[in-house]
C-alpha cells in the first residue's frame, strides 16, 4: 500500500487568469466572500454530489468559513431560481452550483445579480460573473488505465460506461492508452448501459465482461455496482467520482477522484481579490489545476507499475505528458492528431472515435 | 458460442423475475377492476424497504423480502383510499403513487444512508445433481431462491384467480361490480384486498431488484421497469402465464444487451438499448390488432371505473 493517495501540488488555476483580457468587465465583490453550495441531488449520493460536498467540507477547513449546502434542487429554473435568490437575500455572494442543468438559470441569475459570483461544475454557460468548470478526466482515467493493466493477468480490461459521447469517450480512450503504456497488447472492452444510475444494468454489464475472461473493469457510471461485482468475482476494478475502495477494498485498485476544492479555493481567493476573470469557455481543469486526481494504487498493482503511475502523474502536472498528443490514429487507422500537435478542447468535447485497443459497439 | 448461450440463458431469470412478479401483482389488482399505474412506485418502495432491512438487521433475505412486500402493501393503502373509497380518477391516483414513492424512497434512503451499501443478497443455490446436467443445469438449476419460488407463486395466484370462490368473486367485481354487489360480494373489500395483495407482489419484485439482483440500493433504481410491467399486463391480456412468457422475453433482451457488447459484436448500441421499448411498442400494436372475441373477455370490463352503488352508467 505505497502511495495510496498521490500527494499533489496545489498550484491553482494560474493559466486561466493569464489568458483572458476582459479587464474592463472585471468583477468585484462588495464585501467578503460568503459562499453557498446548491446540489441537484442528495449530498450523500456516493458519487458526483458527494464528491462536491466533500470538497465543500475541505474548503470550510482550509478557508476557515462556514459553507452551507442546499440539497435536492432539481435541474429546472423554477427550482433553482428561488433557492439561489433566497441565498442571495441572506447575503451569500458566491454561489456554487452542481449540474449541467443549472447552466441556463445561472446565466439568467448572473445577469440579474451582477454583484454575485456564480460557479457551476459541468455547466456550459459563462459570463463576467459566471464560470463553468469541468475536469480533464481523461488524465486521471489514463493513470487508472495504467494501474488496471498492471493488475491484469490476461491483458483484457473492461469498462462500463453510460452513454457514448465526448466526455465519456475521452475517458474510454485514455483508459486504453494508459493501459497500453504498461501492456502494449492490452484491450479495453466497453459496455454502454444507457443509464448513469442503474445498478441492475451496471451489474449485468460487469458480469458479462467477466464472462469474457476480463479481469479488471473500469467505470464511468455513478454507482459502485461494478466494484461490488469485481470484489465478488475475485477480480479487480477501478473507480470514478470518489475513491470507491470504500465499497470494495479488495477489488478497487485505482479511482479517478474529483478534487474541486483545489480549484475552488484559489478561485474564490481571486474573486475576493478582485482579479477574477472567467474565460469565455469556462475552466477546463487539468490535474494540476484541481479537476480530478487519482487515488492509486491497490495491492494488486506491482510496485514498478505504481511507480510508473506516480511518474506519469508528475509528467502530466509538469506539462511534459499530454494524453492526446500526436501522432494519434483511431482504431480504423484514420489520423486524428498529427505529430507534434495536441488535440484541441473543441475536438475533445466532440470525440466520437476510439483508439486502437478499444473494443466497443459503434 | 455454447458458453455464450449458457451464460446468457442462465442470467435471464434474474432479469425476468422482476418483470414477471410486477406484472403478476398488477394483474391481481386489475382483475378487480382497479387500473393500477403505480407499479413503478411499489417497485421503488419494495426495493428501498428490502435494502434498508438488509442494512439494519443484517442479511436475512427472507425477512428483507417480507419487509419489501409489506412496505409496498402499506403504501398501496393510500392508493386504495383514493381509488376505492374516495373514487378518485384511477389513472391520476396511480401516477400520484409513482411520484409519491419516488420522493419518499429518495428521502428515507438518503437520510438513513442506505445508498450504495453492499448487500450480501441471495446466493445461487445449486439443486443437487440437477445442477450438474450439461447446459440445462447451469441455466435452470443454479438459480437463487426467489427464481425457484416464482413458479409456485405464479401457480398459486393463477389457481386462486381461476379455480377458487375468492378468485371468482374478484373477477366478478372487476367485470360487473353492480352484479357482484347485488349478489352480496363487497366491491370495496375485494378491491382493497386486490390492491394490497397486488402491491405486495410488486413490492416483492422491487425487493428482488435491490437485494437479489443489484445487491445495493440507489435512489430511483427501478429505472422504468414498472412501466414495462404495465405494458406487459396488456400484452398478456391479464393472464398470468402469458405475463410470465412476456417477462422472460423482456428479461432475455435485458440480459442479452450487455453480453452482445462484451463479446464486441458490432451492432449499433442505440439499437440494442431501445430494443426493449421497441418490443413494448410492437406488443401494444399486436395486442390491438388482435381484437378477437377472446380479448374482449380478458380485459376486466369494469377496469378503471370507480364503483358507486346505483350509479347510472
Amino acid at each position: 500500500m505505497v502511495g495510496r493517495y498521490c500527494k499533489s501540488l496545489t498550484l491553482g488555476a494560474v493559466a486561466l487568469a493569464a489568458a483572458t483580457s476582459m479587464a474592463d468587465a472585471a468583477f468585484k465583490l462588495s464585501g467578503p466572500a460568503k459562499i453557498a453550495l446548491v446540489i441537484f441531488t442528495n449530498k450523500n449520493d456516493g458519487g458526483w454530489s458527494q464528491a462536491l460536498d466533500e470538497a465543500r467540507q475541505r474548503m470550510e477547513k482550509e478557508m476557515g468559513v462556514s459553507i452551507p449546502v442546499i440539497e435536492n434542487v432539481p435541474e429546472n429554473a423554477t427550482a433553482v431560481r428561488p433557492a439561489v435568490e433566497l441565498l442571495i437575500q441572506r447575503g451569500y455572494n458566491v454561489i456554487i452550483g452542481s449540474a449541467f442543468g443549472y447552466s441556463d438559470t445561472f446565466k439568467e441569475l448572473a445577469a440579474k445579480y451582477p454583484e454575485v459570483a456564480f460557479l457551476n461544475p459541468a455547466g456550459t454557460t459563462n459570463g463576467p460573473n459566471l464560470e463553468s468548470f469541468y475536469g480533464r478526466t481523461y488524465e486521471s482515467q489514463y493513470l487508472c488505465g495504467m494501474a488496471a493493466a498492471g493488475a491484469s493477468k490476461s491483458g483484457k480490461l473492461g469498462f462500463v460506461a453510460a452513454n457514448p459521447f465526448g466526455l465519456v469517450n475521452w475517458t474510454v480512450n485514455a483508459y486504453a492508452m494508459g493501459a497500453r503504456q504498461v501492456n502494449p497488447n492490452a484491450t479495453v472492452t466497453v459496455v454502454f448501459t444507457g443509464a448513469w444510475n442503474d445498478p441492475v444494468k451496471e451489474r449485468a454489464a460487469a458480469e458479462a465482461l467477466t464472462e469474457q475472461g476480463i479481469d479488471v473493469i473500469g467505470q464511468h457510471v455513478d454507482t459502485p455496482a461494478v466494484q461490488l461485482v469485481a470484489q465478488e468475482k475475485g477480480i479487480y476494478s477501478t473507480g470514478h467520482h470518489r475513491d470507491l475502495a470504500e465499497f470494495a477494498p479488495k477489488a478497487t485498485q485505482c479511482s479517478s477522484v474529483w478534487v474541486w476544492d483545489r480549484f475552488l479555493v484559489p478561485e474564490i481567493k481571486k474573486i475576493e481579490a478582485g482579479n477574477w476573470e472567467p474565460g469565455p469557455y469556462g475552466a477546463f481543469l487539468s490535474i494540476k489545476e484541481g479537476g480530478t486526481d487519482v487515488s492509486c494504487c491497490g495491492d494488486a498493482v506491482a510496485q514498478a507499475v505504481a511507480d510508473k503511475v506516480v511518474a506519469a502523474r508528475q509528467a502530466i502536472v509538469d506539462g511534459k505528458l499530454q494524453v492526446y498528443a500526436g501522432p494519434l490514429k483511431d482504431r480504423d487507422g484514420k489520423e486524428r492528431v498529427p505529430a507534434g500537435a495536441v488535440l484541441s478542447d473543441a475536438d475533445l468535447w466532440a470525440m466520437d472515435w476510439y483508439v486502437p485497443g478499444v473494443v466497443s459497439q459503434q | 458460442m455454447v458458453d455464450f448461450f449458457i451464460n446468457w440463458a442462465a442470467n435471464v431469470p434474474a432479469f425476468a423475475v422482476p418483470f414477471a412478479l410486477a406484472a403478476l401483482g398488477l394483474i391481481v389488482t386489475e382483475k378487480s377492476g382497479v387500473l393500477s399505474l403505480g407499479a413503478e412506485g411499489y417497485l421503488l418502495m419494495g426495493a428501498l424497504a428490502a435494502a434498508g432491512a438488509s442494512v439494519v438487521i443484517g442479511d436475512h433475505s427472507l425477512v428483507a423480502f417480507a419487509v419489501g412486500a409489506l412496505a409496498a402493501a402499506a403504501l398501496s393503502l393510500v392508493f386504495a383510499l383514493m381509488a376505492v373509497t374516495l373514487r378518485a380518477n384511477q389513472v391520476v391516483a396511480g401516477l400520484v403513487m409513482v411520484f409519491l414513492a419516488q420522493g419518499l424512497t429518495g428521502l428515507i434512503g438518503t437520510q438513513q444512508g442506505w445508498t450504495n451499501r453492499p448487500i450480501a443478497g441471495l446466493d445461487r443455490i445449486p439443486l443437487g445433481p440437477l445442477a450438474d446436467i450439461p447446459v440445462l443445469g447451469p441455466i435452470l438449476f443454479r438459480q437463487d431462491m426467489l427464481v425457484y419460488l416464482t413458479l409456485p407463486i405464479f401457480f398459486a395466484v393463477a389457481y386462486l384467480l381461476s379455480h377458487t370462490m375468492v378468485g371468482l368473486r374478484l373477477r366478478a367485481v372487476g367485470d360487473a361490480p353492480e352484479a357482484a354487489d347485488a349478489a352480496g360480494t363487497s366491491v370495496t373489500i375485494y378491491r382493497y384486498g386486490a390492491i394490497i395483495a397486488g402491491a405486495a407482489i410488486v413490492g416483492l419484485a422491487g425487493a428482488y431488484l435491490s437485494v437479489g439482483v443489484a445487491k445495493m440500493w440507489v435512489e430511483g433504481m427501478s429505472g422504468g421497469r414498472g412501466w414495462i410491467a404495465v405494458a406487459l399486463v396488456i400484452f398478456a391480456r391479464w393472464q398470468p402465464w402469458r405475463a410470465l412468457a412476456g417477462a422472460v422475453l423482456f428479461g432475455g433482451i435485458e440480459a442479452l444487451i450487455p453480453r452482445v457488447a462484451a463479446v464486441g459484436l458490432q451492432v449499433p448500441q442505440y439499437f440494442m438499448l431501445m430494443a426493449p421499448y421497441i418490443v413494448t411498442l410492437a406488443v401494444m400494436v399486436y395486442a390491438n390488432l388482435n381484437k378477437s372475441t377472446e380479448r374482449r373477455f380478458d380485459e376486466p370490463r369494469g377496469l378503471g371505473q370507480p364503483y358507486l352503488r346505483e350509479e347510472r352508467r
